[in-house]
């Protein structure tokens, strides 16, 4: 084989690889574009408020993230009654779900990381669940159920 | 996001990868969560290593719903974010960083590890006023739009602060830190020049610690003097995060001015398939020391300060330790993996003894990250009532600050210096 076939070849072989990444990149491009664009659009959604919720659990939900590389899912709320958000953060037996709207999925599998002893009003404090089975994905509607309280159409971040 | 090369270069066969991408591009409702989510080091790179800084002032968020007035640098093609952004650069080839400065009064960046630093072109120096007192630790950029050209040429590959040298105290409590890495020359892949320094390019991280004094920067912020000696720190910070916003993914949309998470995802070592460690940058841009403890695996300290730890003849000098102590204006590269030393198996390799019920493992309450299974990659059905943060069998190890007032959220435990590291199943984890 001469050196220029050799050339021919390897320029050949870049020109192949060139298309390759840009293929990728295009490709990366689109997906990273429609994922932040999710992420971007759900933020800018407004977070729905249930006053009987609130009213119940003494607290208002103001955020869900799917986290840990799409392995947990933090759930952060707002503090209005100490004393009920108390009563709603120990109770362990009954966690909130999180249900997806999009399809089957839900997951009430939570680390309640207890915040202290004394909630402070207005300060927000956080759960931590599992994202069980993928059970949110980021871009999507979700319902926050507690018992026979519901709190629909959540974007999840 | 042209300038930003993410560090995290996936080695996986680029039809393999063509053929996910298009899948994932097409389908979109079935994106995965590991396509939605980005981890590890986020480089700034220039071919030129030339970079824009500019410092400036904006907000950012704390997880308990407070929100902090912070000075910082910024990429000047972009906004205001907290830390500034990492830049990497490689050893014995000249470096350029020109500083903009719209605060209101003068402001600079010093370089500590790096020689022969200059300023405009002159030796970088102290700078007194007609009295005699030390203004700046170096040649500022002049308040209100001035700027100044910073040269060097980096020395040592490892990690290094980038911060102010201006009224020190208060402007690198206000956020104007980044993290600076030196890459060795003709080895992006290792720590330093030492062969045994290799890290796997997919897996690395920066942690840039830090805190807040919020008082501090209520006084900045309505132009107050505040008085140094009520100094109290309230807020701890990972990469300019406290937990659980340290699990967020880069650039996560409700964290705009935060854009580097701090999540550590990795598969157990293996000689073949997984030979390489990850590699954990810790710096401290902070005050006092902070006692870094990840749970779950000791880590190997190959560098500090941006110097390889060997001996006279090259002897390693590398270490194990389970709680990295990280000082003020200091830096410590370890290298971490995470390995089945006994390769236990719920059939051919049982635990042999009965692991306590999850019921009297309890710390705090409920609170614990163990799983349904002590087997990595397993799961079995617990009562719903029982903490469970493992979703394919993945173990999820904290790791924190040891000194427990900086694992909290202003005094609310648990938050602040804290995050995971994740570590998922030789096969992987197909829910996402
Ligand atoms: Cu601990």
């Amino acid at each position: 084989m001469t050196v220029q076939t050799l050339a021919a070849r390897r320029d050949v072989t870049i020109a192949a690889r060139a298309l390759v990444v840009a293929v990728v990149l295009a490709l990366a491009a689109v997906v990273t574009g429609n994922l932040l664009g999710d992420r971007a659009e759900a933020s800018r959604m407004r977070m729905p408020q249930s006053a009987a919720m609130e009213q119940a659990l003494g607290v208002r939900f103001s955020r869900i993230a799917v986290v840990g590389d799409g392995g947990l899912i933090t759930l952060s709320y707002v503090v209005l009654d100490a004393e009920k958000a108390s009563r709603f953060q120990s109770d362990v037996a009954h966690p909130p779900t999180l249900r997806s709207e999009a399809r089957q999925g839900s997951t009430h599998r939570v680390s309640l990381m207890k915040q202290g002893h004394t909630l402070r009003p207005g300060q927000t404090y956080y759960l931590v669940f599992e994202n069980t089975a993928g059970a949110l994905h980021p871009g999507e509607l979700a319902t926050i159920d507690d018992g026979a309280l519901h709190l629909p159409h959540v974007p999840v971040l | 996001m042209h300038p930003i090369t993410r560090s995290v270069r996936r080695r996986a066969g680029a039809a393999a990868l063509v053929g996910a991408l298009a899948v994932t591009a097409l389908v979109t409702s079935q994106r995965t969560a590991e396509a939605a989510t980005s981890e590890g080091l986020q480089c700034l790179t220039d071919p030129h290593q030339t970079f824009s800084l500019t410092a400036g002032d904006g907000y950012v968020s704390t997880p308990d719903g407070n929100s902090l007035y912070m000075w910082g640098y910024a990429d000047s093609r972009g906004h205001f974010q907290l830390p500034g952004p990492t830049l990497c650069v490689t050893e014995g080839q000249p470096v350029t960083v020109v500083l903009h400065n719209t605060l209101p009064e003068d402001t600079s960046i010093v370089f500590p590890g790096q020689k022969g630093v200059r300023a405009n072109g002159n030796p970088a120096q102290p700078q007194l006023d007609s009295g005699g007192s030390l203004t700046s630790l170096v040649q500022p950029a002049a308040a209100n739009d001035g700027s100044v050209t910073y040269t060097f040429t980096p020395g040592s590959p490892g990690t290094y602060l980038y911060e102010s040298g201006t009224d020190v105290d208060k402007q690198v409590q206000m956020g104007l830190y980044g993290a600076l890495v030196v890459r060795p020359a003709g080895h992006p892949d290792q720590v330093n020049g030492r062969a045994d320094s290799r890290f796997n390019p997919a897996h690395e991280y920066v942690f840039l610690l830090s805190e807040v004094d919020p008082d501090l920067h209520l006084a900045v912020e309505r132009r107050q003097p505040y008085d140094m000696s009520r100094y109290r720190a309230r807020y701890y910070m990972i990469n300019g995060r406290s937990m659980p916003d340290t699990l967020a993914p880069n650039h996560a949309s409700w964290l705009p001015n935060q854009p580097y998470g701090a999540l550590v995802h990795i598969q157990p070592y293996d000689a073949v398939t997984n030979p390489l460690p990850a590699v954990i940058r810790y710096l401290n841009a902070g005050s006092v020391n902070y006692p870094f403890h990840p749970h779950g695996s000791d880590e190997r300290v190959v560098n500090k300060d941006g110097h390889a730890l060997q001996g006279p003849t090259g002897q390693d000098l590398s270490y194990l330790k389970y709680d990295l102590d990280v000082q003020p204006g200091q830096s410590v590269d370890a290298l971490m993996d995470w390995r089945d030393v006994e390769h236990w198996n719920p059939t051919t390799n049982p635990i042999p003894t009965q692991v306590p019920a999850i019921t009297d493992q309890l710390l705090v309450g409920s609170d614990t990250w163990f799983s349904e299974s002590p087997y990595l990659g397993v799961k079995n059905p617990l009562p719903a009532n029982i903490t469970a943060n493992n979703e394919c069998g993945e173990y999820y190890h904290v790791a924190h600050s040891h000194a427990l007032q900086q694992a909290t959220n202003y005094g609310a435990t648990f938050g602040g210096m804290m995050t995971v590291f994740r570590i998922d199943p030789p096969a992987g984890c197909p829910a996402n």
